[in-house]
C-alpha cells in the first residue's frame, strides 16, 4: 500500500473552499480541503450527512467550480479550465459511476459502455472491450436496454463504461447505494480488481462502512474539513472512526 | 380538488403558457375576425345612414325591372317634391395618363346632384355645375396624376371622345364597381348623354314637409310600379347590400380560424397527456389519500377548462387589438372599406370565450380519464419513463385506419379518376382527404420510429452521437412524437395541397394557351360591360398590321350578338380562314374544321344540344332565320363563339364590320418585344385599342394566383405557428423529464453545443414527419383535387414551393426547439444529479 504514495499523485486537491449562496445564507460546503488521492488506488471518501463529500467529489471531478483554492488532474489545473474544456477533460480522461440513472433508456448496454468513445470519437479498443466485458459478466447483456436489467447489471454496465475509456481516474458516487448486498460486494469486489490487478484509480463517495472497507484508504469529511483519514480499512475500524466523529 | 387544480396551473406555468398561447392564438383569429367584420359593417351602417339621411323618399326600380326616364317627370310633379336627382349610371370610359383608356373595363360614369341631394363626399374642388365638367374618383385621379385643373378626355359607348375640366375630386363611398373600375362623375345630363342610360338606377327625392306623407305621395303617384322608400329604410336596404361582403369575409377567415383551432386542441391535448404521464405520482399520492377517480377526473378538466378560460380572454384582447391594427391599416389604405369604430358585439365575446373553453376541456378530456386510471400503488413504485414504450399498433385501431384509409382512396380516386370533372367530383376528393387524413392520424404512432430512423439517418451521420441520441429521443414517445407532428401535417398539408392545385392552373392554363392559341399578341379594344361589343378594331389599323414585315399571321375574330328566345343572346361569329387549325386549334370531337364553307356551320360540343355532324341547326340573323349544316363539333378554352361560320357567310348575314378581336405573330426571327412596339406605334392613335402580349397576361395571372396563393398561405401561417408552441411544448417536456439523462449526458462530457444540438434535431424530426406526412397528402390530394375540376386539367407539382415548405418545417423546428435546448443546457449538472 505505502509504496503508491511514492508515484505523484493522481489528483490532488489544494486549499478548496465551497459556499454557496451569499451573505447570511452563506453555506460553507468546503472549508479549505487539501488532499491527494494515490494513482492506483482505491480511496473511499466517508462522513456523515451535510459533511461536504458529495461536493467534494463533484469539484475533484470538474462536475461543480470551487470558490477558493486547487484541484489539479494528473498535470492538469481543472479549476484554471472553463465548461468546455471540462467537459471534454471528463470525456477523456475520467469516469464516472452515479448510483442511479446511470444508464441512458434509450440505448442498449453495448451502446452506453462505448457512449464516452463515440464522443471524444475514439474507436474502441476491442480487446480491452472484450476483456472488461467478460471480466464484468454483461457478455450476454449487451443487446439489452436498461430497462430490460436488473439494478446489480445495470451498475456494471456502469463500471464498464468507467472503465472502457482507461481514465486516470474514476469517480463513484455512492454505486451501490440501490443495490441489494449481493449485488453491492459484486460491484466493490470488481472496483477493487479493477484497482489491484488492472491499475485503475478509483475514488468512491459511501457512507456506507462495509463498501468503505473494500477501499485502500477512507478520507473522513465533517463540517467541510478533512478530519481522519485510515489506511487498510475495515469495517469494523470505519465504523469506529465513524462513531467518534459522531456521525 | 380545485385547490390542487390552481397549485398544479402554477407548477407547470411555462408548459402551461404555451398551451395558452396555442389557444389564445386560435381564439384571437376568431375574435379578431369578428371584431373586424363588425367593426366593418357598423362603419357601412354608419356610412350609409348618413348619406342616405340626405334623402327623403328613394324610388328604386323592384326586382329584375327598370326605372323609365318618364318616372322622372312623374315624380317631379308630385306635390311637395322640391328637389330630384335620377341617378344615372353607365360606362364612360376615361383615358389615362399613357393615352390608353384606363383599367381593363371602363370607369363607371355617374350623375353627381347639386344641391341637398349631392350625397357623395367631395374630398377637393366642388361638385360638375356645367356641361363640360367633371369630378374624378379619388384613387382614379391619384393613378394618371390628374388633379383639379386637369383637362380628361372620355369616350362615350359610340367611340367619340369628349373633353372636361376636373373639378373636383370625390369619395363615392362604399361601392365594389367604383372601386374595382374607378369612377368620373357628370352634371345628370352629362351622364346621360356619355353613358347613353337615360333611365336612373335610383331616383333620389327632396321635399318640404313630413317625409312619410311625401313618401306616400310619390307611392301614390307611381301607382305601386317602383320601390318607394324613406331615406331611413334607403339606408338600410345600401347597408344590407354592401354587407353581403362582410358577411362572406367573416365565414371565410372563420375557416381557418376553424383551422387554427383544431392545431391548438392537438397541442392542448398532448400536453395534458404529457403533465398527466409525469404527474402519475402525485395522481396516484391524491387517490392514496382518498381522492376519488371522479375527483381526479374533475381536477383534470378543472384545470383545463380554467386554463381554457384564461387563455382565451387573452385572446379576446388579441383579436381586438389584431382587428384595430387591421382596420388602421385598411382605413390608412381608403380603400373603400369604412374603418368603423371597433366594435365588440356580446356574440364575438361568446363565440371567443365559448370555442376557446369548449375546445380546451374537450382536448384535455382523454388526458383526464387516463388520469383516473392511475391505481393508488403506483405513488409506492419506482418512477417509470412516463409515456415510453414501444407503441403497438391494436387490431381496433388497425382496422379502423384501414377503412378510414380505404375509403378515402377510394372516393379520391373515384372523384379524381373516374367520375366527371365537377363539384361532386371534387366533394368527393375532399372528403377522401378528411378520411385519409383520420387514418394517418390513426396510425401516426406506428409511423414514427420508421420515419424518424428516415428523417434522422443522415443528422444522425453527421452529428455523430447527438445526432443518433436525437434519432432514438423522437422514437421514444411514439404517441407524442405522433400527436406534435401531426399539428404540423394539418398547417403544411393544406398549404401544399393550395400550391399543387394552383401550379396545376398555372400549368392547365399555359397547356391549353400553347396548344390550342399559340398567338403573341392580341389587340382588341376595352371590355364593355353589359352584353355590349367593345369597340371594335378598326379595318385600317389590320390593314396596316398585315403590312409590316415584323408581324406575322393576323388573325381577326368577328362577333355578332343576336337576341334569341328565352332572352337569351346568341354569339355567332367568324376567324380569318387560314388562321383556323394555326393560330387557333380548338379541339376537333368530330367532324374537320377544313370542312367549313358557306352554308356550314362549326359548332361548340355543348352547345350542339345532341346534333351531330350533318344534321342543320338554325342561327337567328337580323334578317331571319338561316339554316346551316354542322360539319364540325369544337372545344376547348379559345376564344372562338359557339357558332363560328365562315368570314363570307359572316358578311353576308350581319353586313361588313370591324373586327372585335385580332389576334397576331411575330414573323418569323423577329424579336417579339419589336413587333410588340410596332403594334402600338400603329395602335397609338386610337385610345381604345389596348394590345397585350400571351407573356404578359400569363404574367398577370400568375401574379394573380401567387397573391391567393400567399393569402392563402399567411392565414394557414397561423395554424403552423401554434403547431411550432406544440413542438416547443413536447420538447419542453421532455426536457424536464430528463434532467437526468442530460446531466449524466454533460458528467460523460457531452458539451452543452451538444446537448443543444441534440435537442434542436429531435425538434427538427418532429417537424420534418409532420410536413413530410402534410406535404405527402397535400400533393396526392391536390393532384386528385386538379384532376376533379376539369376535363383538360394538367396538374403539376410546385417542386420549388414543396422543399420550401419542408424547408420552413426544419427552419421552424430549429426556432421551437432555441428555447427548450437552452434551459437543458443551462441546468447545473450537479444538481440534477443529486437525489431527491
Amino acid at each position: 500500500m505505502t509504496s503508491t504514495l511514492v508515484s505523484p499523485p493522481a489528483v490532488t486537491a489544494v486549499g478548496v473552499d465551497k459556499v454557496y449562496g451569499t451573505g447570511d445564507a452563506a453555506v460553507h460546503a468546503l472549508r479549505g480541503v487539501d488532499v491527494a488521492f494515490a494513482k492506483g488506488a482505491f480511496t473511499a471518501i466517508m462522513g456523515p450527512s451535510g459533511s461536504g463529500k458529495s461536493t467534494l467529489m463533484h469539484c475533484l471531478a470538474g462536475l461543480d467550480t470551487v470558490t477558493a483554492g486547487r484541484i489539479t488532474l494528473g498535470d492538469v489545473e481543472i479549476t484554471a479550465l472553463g465548461d468546455k474544456r471540462l467537459t471534454l477533460l471528463r470525456r477523456e480522461r475520467i469516469g464516472f459511476i452515479f448510483q442511479a440513472f446511470n444508464l441512458l433508456p434509450t440505448l442498449t448496454a453495448e451502446q452506453n459502455i462505448l457512449l464516452p468513445l463515440e464522443l471524444a470519437g475514439r474507436r474502441p479498443d476491442r480487446a480491452w472491450f472484450e476483456q472488461v466485458v467478460d471480466v464484468l459478466g454483461l457478455r450476454d447483456r449487451l443487446g439489452h436496454r436498461p430497462s430490460e436489467l436488473s439494478g446489480g447489471q445495470q451498475q456494471r454496465v456502469a463500471c464498464a463504461r468507467a472503465l472502457v475509456t482507461r481514465p486516470e481516474v474514476i469517480f463513484a458516487d455512492e454505486p451501490t447505494g440501490n443495490l441489494d448486498s449481493r449485488a453491492g460486494a459484486e460491484v466493490l469486489g470488481f472496483l477493487r480488481t479493477s484497482v489491484r490487478e488492472l491499475g485503475q484509480t478509483v475514488v468512491m463517495v459511501t457512507h456506507d462502512p462495509v463498501a468503505a472497507s473494500y477501499a485502500d484508504r477512507v478520507v473522513f469529511l465533517r463540517d467541510g474539513r478533512i478530519v481522519d483519514e485510515l489506511a487498510g480499512p475495515t469495517p469494523d475500524t470505519v465504523l469506529d472512526r465513524l462513531k467518534a466523529l459522531g456521525g | 380538488m380545485l385547490k390542487i387544480s390552481l397549485a398544479g396551473l402554477r407548477a407547470h406555468k411555462v408548459r402551461m403558457l404555451l398551451t395558452g398561447l396555442a389557444i389564445m392564438l386560435g381564439v384571437g383569429f376568431i375574435a379578431g375576425t369578428f371584431v373586424l367584420t363588425d367593426s366593418m359593417q357598423a362603419g357601412i351602417d354608419e356610412e350609409f345612414a348618413g348619406s342616405a339621411g340626405k334623402v327623403d323618399v328613394a324610388v328604386l326600380p323592384s326586382e329584375g325591372r327598370r326605372l323609365p326616364a318618364s318616372t322622372v317627370q312623374t315624380v317631379r310633379s308630385v306635390p311637395g317634391v322640391t328637389e330630384v336627382h335620377a341617378m344615372i349610371r353607365g360606362d364612360a370610359a376615361l383615358i389615362g395618363k399613357d393615352g390608353k383608356v384606363y383599367g381593363d373595363l371602363p370607369t363607371v360614369g355617374l350623375s353627381v346632384a347639386q344641391g341637398r341631394l349631392q350625397r357623395y363626399d367631395i374630398v377637393s374642388g366642388r361638385a360638375p355645375g356645367a356641361p363640360d365638367e367633371v369630378v374624378l374618383e379619388e384613387r382614379t385621379a391619384e393613378r394618371n396624376d390628374y388633379r383639379v385643373g386637369s383637362t380628361v378626355t372620355v369616350v362615350d359607348g359610340e367611340g367619340a371622345r369628349h373633353a372636361f375640366t376636373v373639378t373636383g375630386l370625390a369619395d363615392f363611398g362604399i361601392d365594389d364597381e367604383v372601386g374595382f373600375r374607378g369612377a368620373v362623375g357628370f352634371t345628370p345630363e352629362t351622364a346621360v348623354r356619355i353613358t347613353g342610360r337615360p333611365d336612373p338606377v335610383e331616383i333620389d327625392i327632396a321635399g318640404s314637409g313630413d317625409p312619410r306623407e311625401l313618401r306616400e305621395a310619390v307611392a301614390a303617384a307611381l301607382g305601386g310600379d317602383h320601390e318607394v322608400l324613406d331615406g331611413r329604410a334607403l339606408g338600410d336596404r345600401l347597408a344590407a347590400r354592401a354587407g353581403a361582403d362582410t358577411a362572406m369575409i367573416r365565414t371565410g377567415l372563420l375557416l381557418f380560424a376553424l383551422v387554427a383551432m383544431l392545431v391548438s386542441a392537438l397541442v392542448i391535448y398532448n400536453t395534458f397527456a404529457i403533465l398527466v404521464a409525469q404527474r402519475t405520482r402525485e395522481m396516484a399520492l391524491l387517490r392514496c389519500v382518498g381522492a376519488t377517480r371522479r375527483q381526479i377526473f374533475l381536477g383534470v378538466l378543472a384545470e383545463s377548462a380554467l386554463l381554457g378560460l384564461v387563455a382565451s380572454l387573452a385572446g379576446l384582447g388579441l383579436g381586438v387589438a389584431l382587428a384595430g391594427g387591421l382596420l388602421a391599416l385598411i382605413g390608412d389604405g381608403a380603400g373603400g372599406i369604412p374603418g368603423g369604430d371597433l366594435t365588440l358585439t356580446p356574440p364575438a365575446v361568446a363565440a371567443g370565450l365559448g370555442v376557446g373553453v369548449a375546445v380546451t376541456v374537450a382536448a384535455a378530456l382523454p388526458p383526464a380519464r387516463s388520469a383516473t386510471r392511475v391505481a393508488p400503488v403506483a405513488a409506492l413504485r419506482t418512477e417509470r419513463e412516463p409515456g415510453s414504450g414501444r407503441f403497438r399498433l391494436g387490431w381496433p385501431r388497425r382496422i379502423l385506419a384501414a377503412l378510414l384509409g380505404a375509403a378515402g382512396l377510394a372516393s379520391a380516386g373515384l372523384g379524381a379518376l373516374a367520375l366527371e370533372e365537377g363539384q361532386t367530383a371534387m366533394f368527393l376528393v375532399a372528403g377522401g382527404g378528411a378520411l385519409v387524413f383520420l387514418a394517418v392520424i390513426a396510425v401516426m404512432p406506428a409511423l414514427v420510429r420508421p420515419l424518424s430512423r428516415a428523417t434522422g439517418a443522415l443528422p444522425a451521420r453527421l452529428a455523430g452521437v447527438p445526432g443518433r441520441l436525437a434519432v432514438s429521443n423522437a422514437c421514444r414517445a411514439p404517441r407524442r412524437t405522433a400527436t406534435t407532428a401531426v399539428a404540423l401535417t394539418v398547417g403544411v398539408g393544406l398549404m401544399s395541397l393550395f400550391a399543387v392545385v394552383a401550379a396545376g392552373g398555372r400549368a392547365t392554363a399555359d397547356a391549353q394557351l400553347a396548344e390550342q392559341f399559340p398567338v403573341d399578341f392580341q389587340l382588341r379594344g376595352q371590355y364593355a360591360t353589359g352584353d355590349r361589343p367593345p369597340h371594335p378594331v378598326p379595318a385600317a389599323v389590320v390593314a396596316e398590321l398585315r403590312e409590316r414585315p415584323e408581324i406575322g399571321e393576323v388573325m381577326e375574330l368577328r362577333i355578332h350578338r343576336e337576341s334569341a328566345e328565352g332572352g337569351r343572346t346568341e354569339h355567332i361569329g367568324a376567324v380569318t380562314r387560314s388562321a383556323l387549325g394555326t393560330m387557333i386549334r380548338p379541339t376537333v370531337e368530330k367532324g374537320s374544321l377544313q370542312d367549313l364553307t358557306p352554308g356550314t356551320v362549326a359548332v361548340q360540343a355543348d352547345r350542339a344540344r345532341g346534333r351531330d355532324v350533318g344534321d342543320t341547326v338554325t342561327i337567328p340573323t337580323p334578317r331571319g332565320r338561316v339554316e346551316l349544316r354542322v360539319v364540325a363539333l369544337f372545344s376547348g378554352n379559345t376564344p372562338l363563339p359557339p357558332y363560328v361560320v365562315t368570314e363570307e357567310d359572316f358578311a353576308r348575314h350581319f353586313g361588313p364590320r370591324d373586327a372585335e378581336a385580332v389576334y397576331l405573330n411575330a414573323a418569323p426571327g423577329v424579336d417579339p418585344d419589336r413587333a410588340l412596339e410596332t403594334v402600338e406605334r400603329i395602335i397609338a392613335p386610337y385610345p381604345t385599342l389596348k394590345v397585350a402580349s400571351t407573356a404578359g397576361l400569363k404574367e398577370r395571372f400568375d401574379e394573380a394566383i401567387d397573391t391567393i396563393l400567399a393569402v392563402v398561405g399567411g392565414l394557414l401561417g397561423l395554424a403552423v405557428i401554434i403547431a411550432l408552441f406544440g413542438i416547443a411544448n413536447t420538447l419542453g417536456l421532455s426536457v424536464v423529464e430528463r434532467t437526468r439523462e442530460s446531466a449524466l449526458l454533460r458528467a460523460l462530457g457531452v458539451t452543452r453545443v451538444q446537448l443543444r444540438l441534440m435537442l434542436s434535431l429531435e425538434a427538427v424530426i418532429m417537424a420534418v414527419i409532420g410536413a413530410v406526412i402534410g406535404v405527402g397528402l397535400g400533393v396526392v390530394f391536390g393532384w386528385a383535387a386538379t384532376e376533379s375540376m376539369a376535363p383538360s386539367a394538367v396538374p403539376a407539382v410546385p417542386y420549388a414551393q414543396i422543399a420550401g415548405l419542408v424547408a420552413l418545417a426544419v427552419v421552424a423546428g430549429l426556432a421551437a426547439s432555441v428555447l427548450p435546448a437552452r434551459r437543458a443546457a443551462r441546468t447545473s449538472v450537479v444538481e440534477s444529479l443529486a437525489y431527491d
